[in-house]
């Protein structure tokens, strides 16, 4: 635990509690803490298929994530709404003894938690009536002296005019913390105009009381002011307790005017919020909207939405070089009205609410690197979430208008929005720290090739013995059917290309093309790997996630492994890479590098290692690349004669990482390494052609002509001008269309660990490995879970053994899903597929429609049949004992026939409007059952097939 | 990487300012898709956009633009700019690397000439230096719109012996459009960065060390501390950063920075993506087209010669009356066209089903199957239409031929009419022969091919040695094959995609049976039941794997082959 001794005595209950905005928090968040223990002291769960491969639990602390929610109006200044570090739960019993001893309330306060008897309110949004009895006490004191400082950066220290919303990120150094702000304008709506007070909206005095603006609301008190403190009073009303008078609670003014209400409150429209909000998303997110409207999806607006589509259209759209096309519309608002009225111009005064969340990091660096690599790399589940509480929110500042008694608005709004926080700080935590598959089957093909035999049988002893087992009703066809049709991420890995295998047949081979892609027009790898994911590559574009139900832990383990062959992504390596331009060693002496050398033992008897290695490479880089000059003076500094290369750096990372060097912008295994300059292969006169085909510093064909081009120094032109004396009033206009001076650009190569072995022939022979992390740091490796203690929202893929949770949230969920897609771009449907063990059933719940009877999450799955006979065959094939890996190859070629058949379906569409089965089963077999399935793959190749069918 | 990265200033007098500024020109994709068309940017840009927030041309030529403010403001005056708040002299063209392997330019100027782009920057700037706040004034921060993009700035310090507080405030800044990106690689770009922030700050302070040490300004000023501090600077109110750093060549160091920061941000993840296996049938053509390329290296035109030569023979003698009249008659080639069978389907009407159905089956099992004709082209379009029945290695055709051809040289031959076939081979029921002769009457053709001349000109007929029973089933996909062709609603380019989907699914039995009798060299008993899992146990399926097996292409059987043999009995089993 990276917190000091002191908050550790009182964790426990401080999770419990912070976590106990979801409404079975109790028992769950126990389990989920028992988990915690085992995760810290174990580390690995005993079963096979799911080795735990999270985050270190305890570098997160719940309560250190705090939410400050703060108003910016141009009238009246700023004024902090909410922060939970001013907010102290009152327990019961120490609610009692606040009254006489005051002074010690605060250590009796479980500091920033909704607590299990407010939670079952939690979801229900509607419930006023029923709040009073049930809320919890809390007390609000004066929020810490740094929310001025935190308000600057939220806001900045000039306004800005922009209408839309902001977001931001700081890191504050001392203590450690990250600080993501999202500002918002607010939106009024239309009874604004009624009530003046509104505009009061949410302020108390929380300031400091110097502050001049207090005076101005002082005078205004009248006859609003119950100077309840916040939560300190129940009821009680005018009743100040003792501490106010010190300062230490705060009071707020005129029922702080936030919780005013109107004089006379207004009616809201009785039906349930949520339900006006669900009926209303379904309409305009319904497909048949979608496509009367083109939907702005890279997936319908182009021919094709294969997985180069996709990429290509995002690096399109977010292109900087024609200038900006600005993507979303940019209407998102803090919403402080119940409906959206036209916006009355006379209301749209300038006011922004911002919405801010601290991270407090651990002290230690590694659990910090930890904890920003995740929250860096996550960041679209972590903005997803806020989102969501921003929403949670808007709604309890709307409904505790309509408490007409201040103390109980108070205390309705601050647990509400304690609620919220528990909600989300309980997400990210499980997000943190739920167990992962550490060894998706697909993934784990795709990057082992040691191990691959290994790998096939294991995958297909669990595949196929779930085949045998569990497929009473067709439930496991039913579910590998879903899983099909929905994360369609396994579609462009069948889908057959023109050229042949470069290596053994039975790899697959990387697509070209988008690799290609990658490097001219580069995108973002971790935003294709999510979609991927999700499955959100047909057209329209749907977000999928499936969770695997039962009791029987074991057994919903090896269906969520079996299932990581289907849920394909792509694997993404992170590339240590160092820049290898040549650079001399007086800048590298100035920039601090470095180079260590140490000797290591060789496996090989005879043979001993040398590893080279320098640290710290310049950050600047000097252009020039002199190369003739160089390797002596590497030579003499690593003092190890000529065989070492000048580029003998890369970082001592002796790790296995030997598979599938990376190569950036290197052009092949030759010179993945970075410039060679020739002058340097020449002063390595041992090396034998393997080093230089492996290690040698190849050169950067870029460098290399501009340094033919260049044989002027390069910054000759540039450096007689810049010097003080030459002032800037010379008038020379830069010649249009002047060429630029050309420099050359150093590459990017791979970190390299290079090691000389002094072979028996004496000889030194260099070996080297590029240093690429296999990391946690990506989706794949992420989203993938096992047995949760609960149901997750963001996961793509997990198993958990109760549904009472997924039954509460889950409409919820895929509302929000399709409201904030975390994917930045919008979606047109989001769909859960639920597994049951203990039902043997496979539903399908989507934002779309509502399942038909309420004890039913969606709508169960029709078996397709060529998936169940696909599997039959698997079994049987096994069964007659063909090797593993052959089963897989007729595995991947069913999956192929699939996509073929689904091409033909696509061109059947073409002249159809309805497609008669009998026609497709005579010929190929196709049926009822199998259209939804192929439909869906047939809209990764052809988008228009869902027009045509839906 | 799609962003633009820019050395800020504050400046004391001037405010914040843009000093430097590297951005990222890809070339467009080939398809044509993309929009940027790389090098002439800049000038389309202008036409495109020119006067609408500030015309690159108009700033091209006003003195001075290497260091003009933004567009807003009135055009950028001489005192509006000092040493300070400039890096490239004026006139300097820029900087520009060239990325040959993927075509990306990246270029620094001070500013960015692309006037959208020119507001964007200056926004950043603005915002990283005088609107966003940062505790301790030095550090990262993340902040943006969609309107505005999104940016990354790290701010810090720079010694300077001259300046106020004996500093000044810099920014370094990288701006997206795609938040998610951008975030994603804030540890990235926060090492990066950092650390040419050290380099600046390293050098500053070397120079400040040394000026301190000559000229110690704390003390002086102590003794002027009642002369505004201003006025007593004189011209030295703002220096360069290449004098506060004393390096000269500091513009091209930062360009080079830069420049490998855009690149290596874009490069840092690699994802790694696999495609399908290409079908068999595109593996097979590819070894195919490889041995030509071979033969035709080797042996050059021999085969070319033989051609002619059937062409001579047989050729010739049918088509020349005929072309000759057509030709003198309409003047072009399209009655030659309708002499030809279209598609299966349009074979299936003018032979009939029956006929149909005995040449298919023939064709599906792999038996000779041979058309005389005076017609070259009526018998090459027939050999086009029923080879796509066929895995590509399956079909060995020999299109015209003076004389009588082995069955192992060929399952498709043409022969003119008066080439003698062995008697051995009519009588086989492993050949089926089809028999062209000019139609005595029209009416005997069958009511589709009315509109079709010169087909209808034609009788066929269909012979072998044992007839098909019309009651045995056959292989299972003739009837699959007869099932789409029946049906009208299935356009031809869906029959054709069944053709495809039957035969991938066909080759994936026959991948199985090879696998296990060729390379496992299973039991029978096993293969039997292999069979049956494969839904191919029936005589007639089971000969056509078997033919089809020596359609599979070379690629696969060698890695079948290569790979360990079936390590059944050392695998684990449940």
């Amino acid at each position: 635990m990276c917190g000091c001794s002191a908050r550790t005595t009182a964790r426990p209950g401080g999770r419990r509690d912070a976590a106990g905005g979801v409404s079975d928090g109790q028992t769950h968040r126990t389990l989920a803490r028992s988990r915690i223990w085992k995760c810290a002291g174990v580390g690995r769960v005993t079963d096979p298929p799911e080795l735990d491969n999270s985050w270190s639990c305890s570098e997160l602390d719940l309560n250190e994530i705090r939410l400050i929610v703060y108003q910016d109006c141009e009238r009246r200044g700023r004024q902090v709404l909410f922060d939970s570090k001013a907010v102290h739960k009152i327990e019961e019993v120490a609610a009692q003894k606040t009254e006489d001893v005051p002074t010690k309330t605060p250590a009796k306060c479980c500091q920033g938690g909704g607590s299990g008897s407010l939670s079952s309110h939690g979801s229900s949004g509607g419930s006023l009536p029923h709040a009073k009895e049930q809320l919890p006490k809390y007390q609000y004191t004066r929020p810490a002296s740094d929310v001025n400082m935190l308000g600057e950066m939220m806001f900045g220290s000039v306004a800005m005019s922009y209408k839309g919303s902001t977001l931001k990120i700081h890191y504050i150094r001392s203590p450690p913390q990250l600080m993501v702000s999202k500002v918002f304008s607010a939106r009024m709506g239309s009874f604004c105009g009624s009530t003046n007070n509104l505009q009061d909206s949410f302020e108390y005095i929380n300031q400091d009381p110097n502050v001049g603006k207090l005076n101005t609301n002082q005078n205004n008190l009248g006859p609003c002011r119950t100077g309840s403190t916040l939560g300190a009073l129940q009821g009680g009303g005018s009743k100040l307790p003792p501490g106010a008078a010190e300062g230490g609670p705060l009071r707020l003014s005129r029922s702080a005017s936030f919780f005013a209400v109107h004089s006379t409150p207004v009616d809201m429209p009785s039906r349930g919020q949520s339900e006006d909000r669900d009926s209303g998303i379904a309409r305009s997110a319904s497909l048949s909207s979608l496509l009367v409207t083109p939907f702005p999806s890279p997936s319908s607006s182009t021919s094709s939405s294969s997985s180069y589509q996709r990429r290509w259209l995002r690096s399109q759209t977010t292109s900087l070089e024609n200038g900006i096309i600005p993507r979303r519309s940019t209407d998102e608002t803090f919403s402080l009205a119940e409906e959206t009225c036209s916006s009355n111009p006379a209301i749209a005064r300038r006011k922004k609410i911002a919405i801010s969340l601290i991270f407090s990091l651990c002290e230690t660096e590694e659990a910090q690197r930890n904890f920003q690599d995740f929250f860096f790399s996550h960041f679209p589940l972590f903005e997803s979430h806020m989102n969501r509480l921003k929403s949670a929110i808007e709604k309890a500042m709307i409904s505790c208008r309509k408490i007409a008694e201040s103390s109980l608005r108070v205390q309705f709004y601050v647990s509400r929005l304690m609620e919220a926080l528990g909600e989300f700080r309980g997400t990210i935590w499980s997000l943190y720290s739920v167990p992962r598959i550490a060894e998706p089957v697909w993934l784990a093909m795709m990057s082992s090739t040691l191990e691959k035999t290994q790998l096939c049988q294991r995958f297909l002893k669990e595949f196929t013995l779930l085949i045998e087992q569990i497929n009473k009703n067709q439930f496991f066809a039913a579910l590998l059917t879903a899983v099909l049709t929905y994360h369609l991420a396994w579609v462009p890995t069948v889908m057959p290309v023109d050229h042949p295998p470069i290596k053994a047949f039975s790899e697959k081979r990387t697509s070209q093309l988008v690799n290609t892609l990658a490097k001219t027009h580069p995108y973002n790898p971790l935003w294709a790997q999510l979609g991927d994911l999700y499955g959100a590559i047909g057209s329209p574009v749907r977000l999928t996630r499936t969770v695997v139900l039962g009791k029987q832990k074991d057994l919903v383990q090896r269906i969520l492994y079996v299932l990581t062959y289907f849920l394909r992504c792509s694997e993404l390596q992170e590339n240590q890479l160092t820049c290898s331009g040549a650079w001399g060693p007086d800048e590298q002496a100035l920039a601090g590098g470095s180079i260590t050398t140490a000797l290591e033992r060789g496996e090989v008897e005879e043979s001993e290692y040398v590893v080279v290695t320098v640290r710290s490479e310049p950050a600047l880089l000097p252009p020039h690349t002199d190369t003739g000059d160089l390797c002596p003076h590497l030579a003499g500094q690593g003092g190890r004669g000529p065989e070492q290369s000048p580029a003998a750096r890369g970082t001592r990372r002796p790790r296995g990482a030997s598979h599938a060097p990376v190569k950036p912008w290197g052009r092949g295994g030759e010179n993945a390494d970075g410039p060679a300059p020739s002058g340097c292969a020449a002063a390595v006169p041992r090396e034998d052609a393997g080093l230089r085909r492996e290690g040698g510093l190849p050169r950067n064909e870029s460098s290399d002509s501009a340094l033919g081009d260049s044989d002027d120094d390069p910054c000759a032109p540039a450096s007689p001008d810049l010097g003080p004396g030459s002032d800037g009033d010379s008038e020379h206009d830069r010649p249009e269309g002047s060429p630029e001076v050309e420099l050359p650009l150093p590459s990017c190569s791979a970190r390299r660990e290079r090691v000389f072995a002094v072979g028996s022939d004496g000889r030194y022979h260099l070996r080297s490995q590029s240093v690429s992390t296999p990391n946690v740091r990506n989706f794949g490796r992420s989203l993938l879970a096992g047995y949760c203690p609960t149901y997750m929202p963001d996961l793509v893929l997990h198993g958990t053994g109760s549904d009472e949770k997924l039954k509460q949230c889950l409409a919820a969920d895929l509302v929000h899903t399709v409201q904030h897609p975390v994917l930045d771009e919008p979606i047109a449907e989001a769909v859960c597929i639920i597994a049951d063990t203990d039902k043997w059933s496979v539903q399908v719940a989507t934002s779309q429609r509502k399942a038909v009877d309420s004890t039913k999450l969606g709508q169960d799955v029709l078996v397709s049949s060529q998936v169940s006979s696909l599997l039959q065959s698997i079994l049987q094939l096994y069964r007659l004992h063909l090797p593993a890996d052959f089963c897989i190859m007729h595995l991947e070629d069913r999956l192929q026939e699939m996509y073929l058949k689904s091409k033909m379906l696509s061109e059947y569409l073409r002249g159809h409007t309805r497609v008669h089965v009998k026609e497709l089963s005579v010929v190929l077999g196709i049926e009822s059952n199998d259209l939804p399935l192929l439909t869906a793959v047939a809209s990764t190749h052809s988008p228009y097939v869902a027009q045509i069918l839906l | 990487m799609n962003a633009i990265v820019a050395l800020c200033h504050f400046c004391e007098l001037h405010g914040p300012r843009t000093l430097f500024c590297t951005e990222v020109l890809h070339a467009p994709l080939p398809q044509g898709a993309g929009s940027g068309d790389g090098p002439g940017r800049g000038e389309h840009a202008e036409e495109e956009e020119g006067g609408i927030q500030m015309s690159s041309r108009l700033r091209a030529h006003s003195p001075a633009e290497g260091a003009s403010a933004e567009s807003s403001s009135p055009g950028p005056k001489k005192s509006d700019m000092c040493e300070g708040c400039r890096s490239l002299a004026a006139g300097h063209p820029g900087y520009i690397s060239h990325d040959k392997e993927t075509s990306i330019k990246y270029v620094s100027h001070q500013h960015p000439n692309h006037p959208q782009l020119f507001s964007i920057v200056r926004q950043a700037c603005v915002r990283s230096l005088s609107c966003e706040v940062c505790p301790g004034r030095e550090g990262p921060i993340f902040f943006g719109d969609e309107q505005h993009g999104f940016v990354f700035s790290h701010t810090f310090f720079i010694k300077d012996s001259l300046a106020r507080g004996f500093q000044r405030w810099y920014s370094i800044i990288a701006i997206m459009m795609d938040r998610i990106y951008l975030i994603n690689s804030w540890p990235f770009l926060l090492g990066k960065i950092r650390g040419i922030i050290d380099e600046l700050q390293g050098k500053a302070l070397k120079v400040f060390e040394a000026e301190q040490f000559g000229c110690p300004q704390r003390a002086q000023r102590m003794n002027t501390a009642f002369t505004p501090f201003l006025h007593q600077r004189n011209g030295n109110a703002a220096r360069s950063l290449t004098s506060l750093t004393n390096d000269d060549s500091l513009w091209a160091c930062l360009h080079t920075s830069f420049a490998w920061l855009l690149k290596a941000c874009g490069s840092r993840l690699t994802e790694k993506l696999l495609e399908g296996a290409p079908t068999e049938d595109t593996l097979v053509q590819m070894e195919q087209l490889a041995d030509l390329e071979e033969e035709s290296e080797s042996w050059g035109s021999s085969e070319a010669g033989e051609e002619e030569k059937e062409g001579a023979e047989g050729r010739e003698p049918t088509k020349c009356p005929v072309d000759s009249s057509l030709l003198s008659d309409c003047g072009n080639w399209q009655p030659r066209k309708l002499s030809v069978f279209k598609s299966l389907r349009h074979m299936r009407q003018v032979l009939g089903a029956p006929s149909f159905r005995t040449l298919a089956w023939h064709v599906l099992m792999g038996n000779q199957v041979i058309w005389k004709s005076r017609d070259a082209d009526l018998v090459h379009s027939a050999f086009e239409v029923l080879r796509t029945m066929l895995p590509v290695g399956c079909v060995r055709v020999i299109p015209y031929s003076s004389q009588y051809e082995e069955a192992y040289r060929c399952n498709f031959l043409g022969l003119g009419p008066h080439v003698q076939i062995p008697p051995h081979v009519l009588a086989s029921e492993f050949a089926v022969v089809v028999e062209v002769h000019t139609a005595a009457r029209s009416s005997l053709q069958p009511a589709g091919c009315e509109d079709e001349p010169s087909l209808s000109k034609h009788e066929f007929v269909v012979t072998s040695g044992s007839a098909v029973a019309a009651d045995r089933a056959g292989p299972t996909i003739l009837s699959k094959v007869e099932a789409a062709l029946t049906n009208q609603n299935l356009s031809v380019d869906v029959v054709d995609q069944c053709l495809v989907c039957l035969k991938e699914e066909w080759m994936n039995k026959v991948k199985v049976l090879f696998k296990f009798t060729k390379v496992d060299s299973r039991p029978k008993e096993d293969t039997q039941k292999l069979l049956s899992i494969l839904g191919a146990s029936e005589e007639d399926n089971v000969k056509l794997l078997k033919f089809w097996m020596t359609g599979l292409s070379k690629t696969y059987k060698s890695h079948l082959l290569s790979t360990v043999r079936s390590p059944m009995a050392s695998e684990p089993r449940s």
